[in-house]
């Protein structure tokens, strides 16, 4: 069978070329975006996803992780007495200022624990112990402090709400959705550097569920005993803590807007080369009639022209994307490219190609064989 | 056998709020293995009845038989079938596809034909052969001489082997000498394989390969032709037996 669509598509090769690029460059554009919003919102929730927390008990309407309010740090006896639940903490995660060497001061958001091995977090430890918290007036900081508070070292001293910390280990990845370092210190360490707001306070507890228990029914029993709290599954928190800043923020319009417009360039590319493309080729098309070809050989050699920009423009899209990775790592912005998100560009890709072709398809179906017989 | 009738054929296009009569009552038939030249000078309806013969486009009115099939003009679906089956057209330009090679070109063919595979690769170079291109079949059309296209095109309508060939000019875009090579090579391959050959032309060489030349003025053929047909057919009414398809239809491009 002769394959008059890709030979035809591969003759002009400036113009598939032209066509591949607008596809290209939608597809780059919308794993880019998309990419680095997913890379966005997995820091909204990184450290959610990371505690290894069956459920969250957290003050009533809390909108985010980031976002803490306090209630009272008796709460957690309540939740360990719940039957089902086989290890409950408090965790208190507070906004703190840091006054720097410079004289200036920055922000850092406190995870403040008295466990943190039970909890498994900080998750990337790059130096220290995280045993020896409890020992001093000491702090592990994040490695993305250095880009806000400049370099720092293990060892060195940083004052926080007025007093001395010694900086004591080093952690890798912990970062707000706002991009605040994350520091961790002892739990009652945090209650001491702000005591008129923390004190006897705590603003989460951690509940691990014992093996076998109904995490639905734990949940309803915690509620019905802590009636001024709310709590949630891991996964129910972190959807409301990433939904948060979704409809919050003008960040997931903008997301859907570029995406539109990206996928809007790219049929607009797609669809007028390969429009142009017909009007070139229509003596060809002409010939198709006029040989006893119909609409639908034709509409066949479209598709199937399309297909092959849209899976070309895929490829090389992605590549592009892949490419761009390192670059935004080194700003310390995430691109998450998932399998999952990857089918469904690849598939809008060639769905958004086909969309294009049916403008040629509209003028395939009027072509009048009898032009064949015109100079 | 007759493979071509046109009964009374007229086509008729609306321009504006006009109506404009392209062919008035236009009779011919072609046997198989002849060949008929039909001339005429433009704007006399040449293409218009080549387009209604070769069913790209359907009679205003009368009566079209296409190798024992009559054309019914309101099934418009069923025509690129008959061209399919039937018709084998050269035209004026080529109208190679530039991105295919020579065997290509004729294997394509084939494969709207419905022919695939390995029985269509050997029709097409059988064709090639034919046309004395073997040596030419994976050049691609801009390789390739005006004349050298023109037997491609030549080969592409032998394939399948459609009983019904018609030209458009064939040997407009070619000089005299190629011109009456490709005439000579058309005819002879027309006579061998018992193909009807119907060549609408301006060049005087296609009397000579012709055994029959109608002339066509202000959309109608020269009387003896018309009359001929025409006289068949009222033979036929006379003789009780109905014309199998109304005489009037609308008309329709395809």
């Amino acid at each position: 069978m002769v394959d008059l669509a890709t030979k035809s598509l591969l003759h002009d090769r400036l113009r598939f070329l032209i066509t591949v690029s607008g596809v290209a460059f939608a597809v780059t554009l919308v794993f880019v975006q998309v990419g680095l919003f997913l890379g966005l919102l997995d820091n909204a929730s990184v450290t959610i996803e990371h505690i290894s927390a069956d459920l969250w008990v957290t003050s009533r309407n809390t909108p985010n992780v980031d976002f803490a309010h306090t209630f009272p740090e008796t709460a957690v006896q309540r939740v360990r007495s719940v039957p089902g639940v086989a290890a409950a903490d408090n965790l208190i995660v507070w906004f703190m200022t840091v006054n720097l060497p410079s004289g200036a001061q920055e922000g850092t958001l406190a995870y403040a624990l008295s466990d943190f091995r039970r909890w498994n977090i900080p998750w990337n430890v790059e130096s220290g112990d995280v045993d020896d918290l409890k020992r001093g007036q000491y702090l592990f900081l994040d490695g993305s402090a250095v880009k806000r508070y400049g370099p720092f070292a293990v060892g060195e001293y940083r004052e926080i709400l007025g007093q001395r910390m010694k900086i004591i280990g080093r952690t890798r990845d912990a970062l707000s959705f706002t991009t605040t370092p994350i520091s961790f210190l002892d739990f009652d360490r945090a209650q001491k550097l702000s005591p008129d707001l923390l004190k006897n306070r705590t603003t989460y507890v951690l509940v691990k569920l014992a093996p076998g228990a109904d995490a639905a029914a734990v949940k309803a029993e915690i509620a019905r005993r802590l009636p001024y709290n709310d709590v949630y599954t891991k996964k129910e928190w972190a959807a409301r803590s990433r939904r948060y800043w979704v409809q919050s923020t003008g960040i997931g319009l903008n997301m859907y807007i570029t995406v539109f417009l990206g996928c809007l360039v790219g049929i607009v590319v797609v669809a007028q080369t390969l429009y142009t493309s017909t009007m070139e080729h229509i003596k060809e098309f002409g010939t198709v009639k006029a040989i006893g070809g119909g609409n639908l050989d034709i509409y066949r050699i479209l598709g199937k022209q399309a297909t092959i920009a849209g899976v070309a423009g895929f490829v090389l899209g992605a590549l592009m994307a892949f490419a761009l990775r390192p670059a935004i790592a080194k700003i310390d912005l995430k691109l998450i490219i998932t399998p999952v998100f990857a089918a469904i560009v690849f598939a809008g890709s060639v769905v958004m190609c086909l969309a294009a072709a049916m403008i040629s398809f509209r003028k395939v179906a009027s072509i009048d064989p009898a032009l064949v017989f015109r100079a | 056998m007759r493979v071509l009738e046109a009964m009374d054929v007229t086509k008729d296009y609306e321009e504006g709020h006009e109506r404009v009569a392209v062919l008035h009552g236009v009779s011919l038939a072609l046997e198989r293995g002849e060949i008929v030249a039909l001339e005429g000078p433009s704007g006399s309806g040449k293409t218009t009845l080549l387009s209604i013969l070769g069913c790209i486009l359907t009679a205003s009115s009368g009566r079209v038989v296409v190798d024992g099939e009559p054309v019914d003009p309101a099934n418009r679906s069923r025509l690129p079938e008959i061209r399919r089956r039937s018709i084998g057209f050269v035209f004026q330009q080529f109208n190679l596809f530039p991105s295919l090679t020579a065997v290509e070109n004729v294997e394509y063919a084939l494969n709207v034909k419905g022919a695939k595979g390995a029985a269509a690769r050997s029709e097409a170079e059988r064709v090639l052969d034919a046309v004395g291109l073997s040596d030419r079949r994976d050049f691609l059309p801009r390789d390739l001489s005006g004349g050298q296209k023109q037997r491609i095109a030549i080969a592409r309508a032998l394939a399948g082997r459609a009983p019904i060939l018609l030209a458009d000019e064939p040997t407009a875009n070619l000089d005299s000498h190629i011109g009456a090579q490709i005439l000579e090579m058309f005819r002879s391959l027309a006579k061998k394989e018992n193909r009807a050959l119907f060549i609408v032309t301006h060049d005087p060489k296609v009397r000579s390969i012709s055994d029959r030349v109608l002339q066509i003025r202000d959309g109608r053929v020269a009387a003896g032709e018309s009359e001929t047909v025409g006289a068949a057919l009222a033979a036929a009414r006379g003789r009780g037996q109905a014309p199998p398809l109304p005489m009037t239809r609308s008309s329709a491009a395809l």
